[in-house]
């Protein structure tokens, strides 16, 4: 037992988070006596306890869990032991649950985990539902609704679709620019494991006192500064996703920079890199924003200073600002890497090379550049000097452009192909269509009179999930059906794929196509009851997105069969040309025995004898050879 | 490439066009229209609509032809398709059909906001509106009651006339919304915010809390009464004689 | 669970065996810049845009709000500060000699340059804690005192994090590491330290001089 405890892993970390506690309370105890300051009224405080161990535990724990172990190791400069690889692979499901520096088994539990949460945010959402299947309360009261809907878009924003993408570019990434592994690998394992735990400090908040954090994912002040305890489970809970997909973003861009294999040259990438680039730089650009909002807002409300309280003369619309230029962003982090994806797809399903290659680049960045000229469009109404909307909307609108070259260049790439409708693809193609509706929604939003009108309403509930869902999580289906042979060695079954697109098609639009109409008419999102007017829609709306979690489940039930049974996965079974296809599914523990030769573009299709990589000596594309290699250890974060 | 399903698809996109426009017409999107500046927002409504059928239908209508005729048959296994990689031309093509659009939309966009927010010819009442969790009450100033303030819990207004709401909320922030005028602005604590409406339509509207205020935020309701002139000088009246100056109804 | 298991089966597991005593190929170096380099100046970026989010705050206070400043009432040491500021000034140049020391191979000058660093650092934070026991308001008072203690505050921090690092290379100089070839590990922390001094000129400034 001793040992174990002295070991790393979830005995120490469990430890360590204990002592997390008894620090935490020591530290305040220590503050509040030495400090007699009027705020602190009682030396022992329940709130800044927690408030104290939800920053303290969670470290704690990575030091016990051995995120930490090497760097300790090396900073008190002892003789660094020579990288042994001890923490790199898998070889059994246990190495899942430790600190693990392989990108490959990184990518699986990035994946795995921010899965968990999207079951936990649509099961929320079902809930919210069957609240709303009618007016007036019925299954809780007002408050457990606001904390209701507030958890739902944080999971699902910050702990599934933002970490869902690194999981995905964290397994292909590497592969795709014939890199060993990322450029820090330790880093990488560290921003991995402050996923889970932020997310489960957000869903702890619905055990606090006072209920969940309960005004929305945007926690506008001076609401969430007078808010109860649960409010800060969700200023610190965002600290966390955000110091992960800062960590990884950087990795993503040295790995990017600084190891793609011979001959990669930027216009060699596959897109899919291209869009992993541009969402790096928006992630380490745009979010220590909303780390900064956060930290405002546990510092008013925690040690009582004064960011946004008027009466001692703080600026409430400062908040708003600050929470868009990261947000708004932030929803092009959520879409770029989704695009990458879709181009992966359909060129290779078309069998035809992507269609206007250099502009799908550079639209990218146009999109990233514009990306931080926009945020006021999310305050066309919020009182701020009205001529703030005119440039505002003008840029927002631009935006239109380089995302319709996207959607043009891939229904191009489908013109005269041909069409391999497999799950995937099925996927790829009801995304264009779906995000086209809601991007639609959005160029009308931009447009002031309209959206004084229906801003805040489900006009807006609608838009969100015909980018969010109808965008992002299609591609990230389509994404995830794409590389799962790859991935698990397994194949998937396409027939309840099929079965899982059609059903998630239809109930996706039955649920939130009607409420466009909703809006419009008046009915205001955020509201835990409404007019009896509005009482039919809801009801249809209700029924197909349950029809809609449950299609979900049919998902659920062919991932797991097929990774514990499926048939077996050649190296190539779509017949791809890009790197990470080149090699076995799953790829050998240490990617390429050689690191490959690019020696023309990554989609090549249809033009005779065009190869995007070559493994020198042995110019076969589709086997990779097995065996002795360089002895060079891979760059590490440490030294 | 064969001619007519090519043919086929065109003219279905046409028919998808058509249709998705009368349907625009026939859905009753909105609330009743009660003010000017509500007209204004529906037009360009259906202009915004209008513009977005088309460009939507051609998406789909590429994507379900391509299905149709370029999907994989049998024995196709491992043919590819032509290596096409660009057509400068196209590309020019959808960046400027797109971008002219847009900027053609916006620009209206500014031309009815313009409309809406500008003071019309003639008088033009002020009221303020205050919002706290979780209900609204309203206060005419002098030179409007022509004797003192008067606060009421009630909205009236009369029809026809230009109405500054001058808004500031006690604690924080909500967005005085009333559907039938088609117009909101927050309620911020620190700082007060107008916006401007002509009520054209005599009746009772609801007003609603917009912005997420807590608990009761989803109870947060009032209405207006648009009255006629007579009517509503008649209420001041009615209103300033009694002392606590608090009306129900 | 063990499904996961899957993803390495026996077959490529014991090739991975055999990879693992060999190591993975060496990574093919795609660009001149170093990967620590280049990880540590995007950190710096985003670092950056950490003090640009609180210096908005400010600029909401105190431009677009119009706020008096420094608060009426209250007045800021600036002359004290001045000196702090040419404390962590001169500690970059420390720092510089330790670095070109190393870089001709000159150990001692490296250890004394980084402890004279590290000291001068511990120094400026020393008299920025008194600074704010003596300065006579508190960031509860109002928005200016708020913002006031947040800036300074988050620089403190940083500078916090920079000695921390500093504490490392001095540690792992004095034990022997680092050479003219190998000096890696002096040179990344050695930017950070650098935009923390530069970050303080910007924040003295701003929130002291105009
Ligand atoms: C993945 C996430 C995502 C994406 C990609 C987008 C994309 C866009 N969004 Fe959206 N948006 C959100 C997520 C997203 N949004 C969320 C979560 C909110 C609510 C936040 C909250 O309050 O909770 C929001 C809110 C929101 C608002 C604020 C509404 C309000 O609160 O009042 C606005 C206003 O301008 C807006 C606009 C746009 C625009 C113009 C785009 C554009 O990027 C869309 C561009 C794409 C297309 C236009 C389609 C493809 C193009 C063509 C086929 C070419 C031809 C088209 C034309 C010529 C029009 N969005
Ligand atoms: C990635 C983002 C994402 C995703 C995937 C979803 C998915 C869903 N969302 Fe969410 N939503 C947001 C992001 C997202 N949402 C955001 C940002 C907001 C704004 C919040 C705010 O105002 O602050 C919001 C708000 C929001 C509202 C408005 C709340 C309000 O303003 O009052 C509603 C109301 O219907 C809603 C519904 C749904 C539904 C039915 C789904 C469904 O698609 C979910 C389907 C998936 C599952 C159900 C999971 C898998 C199924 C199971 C686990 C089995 C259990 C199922 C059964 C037993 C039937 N969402
Ligand atoms: Cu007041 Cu919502
Ligand atoms: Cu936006």
């Amino acid at each position: 037992m001793a040992a174990r405890l002295r070991a790393p892993g979830f005995y120490r970390a469990t430890m360590a988070a204990v002592l997390g506690v008894a620090f935490s309370a020591a530290i305040t105890w220590i503050v509040r006596v030495s400090t007699g300051h009027a705020t602190f009224t009682h030396y022992l405080s329940g709130d800044a306890i927690t408030t104290v161990s939800l920053i303290a535990c969670p470290l704690f724990f990575l030091v016990g869990l051995g995120a930490f172990d090497y760097w300790f190791y090396w900073a008190a400069g002892r003789p660094t032991r020579a990288e042994d690889h001890s923490s790199h692979g898998a070889r059994s499901w246990k190495d899942y649950f430790r600190v693990n520096t392989d990108h490959k088994v990184i990518g699986v539990q990035y994946v795995v985990t921010s899965f968990f949460f999207l079951l936990v945010g649509g099961l929320i959402a079902m809930l919210m539902r069957a609240e709303l299947a009618q007016p007036g309360a019925k299954f809780v009261d007002a408050n457990t609704f606001n904390g209701l809907f507030s958890v739902h878009a944080s999971i699902l924003i910050f702990f599934f679709i933002i970490p869902v993408f690194a999981g995905l570019a964290n397994f292909v990434l590497p592969l795709m620019i014939g890199a060993p592994d990322m450029a820090f690998p330790r880093l990488n394992a560290l921003s991995f494991w402050m996923l889970p735990l932020g997310g489960i400090i957000m869903l702890l908040s619905f055990l606090a006192p006072g209920g969940a954090f309960a005004d929305g994912w945007t926690a506008y002040t001076p609401l969430s500064t007078t808010a109860p305890i649960g409010q800060n489970f969700f200023s610190i809970g965002v600290q966390f996703a955000g110091a992960s997909s800062v960590a990884t973003a950087l990795n993503f861009l040295v790995t990017i920079i600084t190891m793609r294999a011979p001959g990669m040259s930027f216009f060699r990438m596959p897109l899919f890199v291209w869009a992993n680039f541009s969402t790096s730089l928006l992630v380490v650009i745009a979010t220590p924003f909303i780390a900064a909002s956060q930290f405002f807002v546990l510092l008013e409300r925690a040690l009582g200073f004064n960011f946004f309280d008027s009466d001692k003369g703080g600026n409430v619309l400062m908040y708003q600002h600050i929470f868009w230029f990261y947000s708004h962003p932030a929803v092009y982090i959520m879409i770029l890497p989704g695009f990458g994806i879709i181009s992966e797809i359909i060129a290779v399903k078309a069998r035809k090379p992507i269609f206007g290659y250099r502009m799908m680049a550079f639209s990218l960045l146009a999109i990233v550049l514009l990306g931080f000229t926009v945020w006021a469009h999310h305050m066309f109404t919020s009182g701020m000097p009205a001529w703030v909307r005119i440039p505002m909307a003008i840029t927002t609108v631009i935006i239109a452009v380089p995302t319709g070259i996207k959607v043009f260049s891939w229904l191009a790439t489908l013109w005269r192909g041909v069409l391999h409708l497999d799950t995937p693809m099925l996927f790829a193609l009801g995304f264009i269509t779906t995000f086209t509706l809601g991007g639609i929604s959005g160029i009308m939003l931009a447009m002031i009179p309209f959206d004084i009108h229906v801003t805040a309403t489900y006009f807006i509930v609608a838009h969100i999930h015909y980018v969010l869902f109808g965008g992002s999580l299609m591609t990230i289906f389509a994404g995830v059906y794409y590389w799962f042979p790859k991935m698990t060695g397994r194949m998937y079954d396409e027939r309840l794929g099929r079965l899982h697109f059609w059903t998630t098609f239809v109930f996706f639009n039955l649920t939130f196509a009607p409420m466009h109409v909703l809006g419009l008419q008046g009915m205001p999102r955020r509201v835990a009851t409404y007019a009896s007017q509005f009482a039919d829609l809801n009801l249809f709306i209700s029924i197909a997105s349950w029809l809609l979690g449950l299609s979900t489940l049919v998902f659920v039930y062919n991932i797991v069969t097929s990774w514990r049974g499926g048939p077996r996965a050649v190296a190539n079974p779509w017949r791809a040309m890009t790197l990470e296809w080149q090699v076995s599914s799953p790829p050998p523990i240490f990617n390429f025995d050689r690191v490959p030769t690019v020696v023309g573009g990554p989609y090549e299709y249809g033009v005779p004898g065009a190869v995007h990589g070559i493994f020198a000596p042995a110019p076969q594309p589709a086997e990779v050879r097995t065996g002795a290699a360089g002895n060079v250890p891979v760059p590490s974060g440490g030294e | 490439m064969p001619k007519r399903p090519l043919i086929i698809t065109i003219s279905a996109g046409v028919v998808a066009i058509a249709i998705g426009i009368v349907l625009s017409y026939v859905i009753h999107w909105f609330p009743v229209a009660a003010s000017t500046q509500a007209k204004n927002t529906d037009d360009f409504y259906h202009v915004l609509v209008i513009a977005s059928i088309p460009i939507f239908v051609l998406v789909v209508a590429v994507i379900l032809y391509s299905v149709w005729q370029f999907r994989m048959r049998q024995g196709e296994e491992l043919k590819d398709g032509p290596p096409i990689h660009g057509n400068t031309r196209l590309e020019v093509i959808w960046t400027a059909i797109p971008s002219a659009l847009v900027i053609a939309l916006v620009s209206y966009s500014f031309v009815v906001l313009h409309e809406n927010e500008e003071k019309p010819a003639g008088r033009e009442i002020h009221v303020a509106v205050t919002g706290q969790q979780f209900y609204w009450d309203y206060k005419y100033p002098t030179p409007v009651t022509g004797g003192a303030p008067l606060r009421s819990y009630d909205l009236y207004l009369p029809k026809g006339e230009s109405v500054v709401f001058d808004m500031h909320s006690k604690d924080v922030i909500h967005a005085f919304w009333i559907p039938a005028f088609r117009l909101q602005e927050d309620v911020v604590p620190g700082i007060t915010t107008h916006y401007r409406v002509t009520p054209d339509r005599l009746g009772t509207y609801p007003i609603v809390c917009n912005l997420l205020c807590g608990v009761g935020h989803s109870l947060m309701r009032s209405t207006v009464h648009v009255v006629t002139p007579a009517q509503f000088e008649a209420w001041i009246q009615s209103q300033s004689k009694v002392p606590s100056a608090v009306a129900t109804g | 669970m063990e499904a996961a298991s899957i993803a390495h089966p026996v077959a490529h597991g014991d090739h991975g065996h055999e990879g693992e005593h060999h190591g993975p190929p060496a990574a093919h170096r795609s660009s001149r810049v170093d990967p620590q380099m280049l990880g540590m100046l995007l950190f710096i970026i985003s670092e950056v845009m950490i003090f640009g989010a609180f210096f908005t705050a400010y600029f909401f206070i105190r431009v677009a709000q119009g706020d008096p400043w420094p608060a009426t009432g209250t007045k800021l040491p600036v002359a004290v500060a001045g000196v702090n500021t040419l404390i962590l000034v001169s500690s970059s140049f420390t720092l510089h000699w330790a670095e070109s020391a190393i870089k001709k191979g000159n150990r001692f000058g490296l250890k004394a340059g980084m402890l004279t660093t590290f000291l001068l650092g511990c120094t400026f934070l020393f008299i920025q804690i008194n600074e704010y026991a003596n300065i006579g308001f508190a960031p509860q008072d109002a928005a200016q005192q708020t913002i006031f203690y947040s800036l300074t505050g988050l620089h403190g921090a940083h500078v916090t994090i920079g000695l921390i690092l500093l504490l490392i290379v001095t540690i792992r100089a004095f034990r022997g590491h680092f050479s003219p070839e190998e000096h890696r590990g002096v040179e990344v922390p050695g930017i950070y330290w650098h935009f923390v001094d530069i970050m303080w000129i910007v924040v003295y400034t701003t929130v002291y001089v105009i």
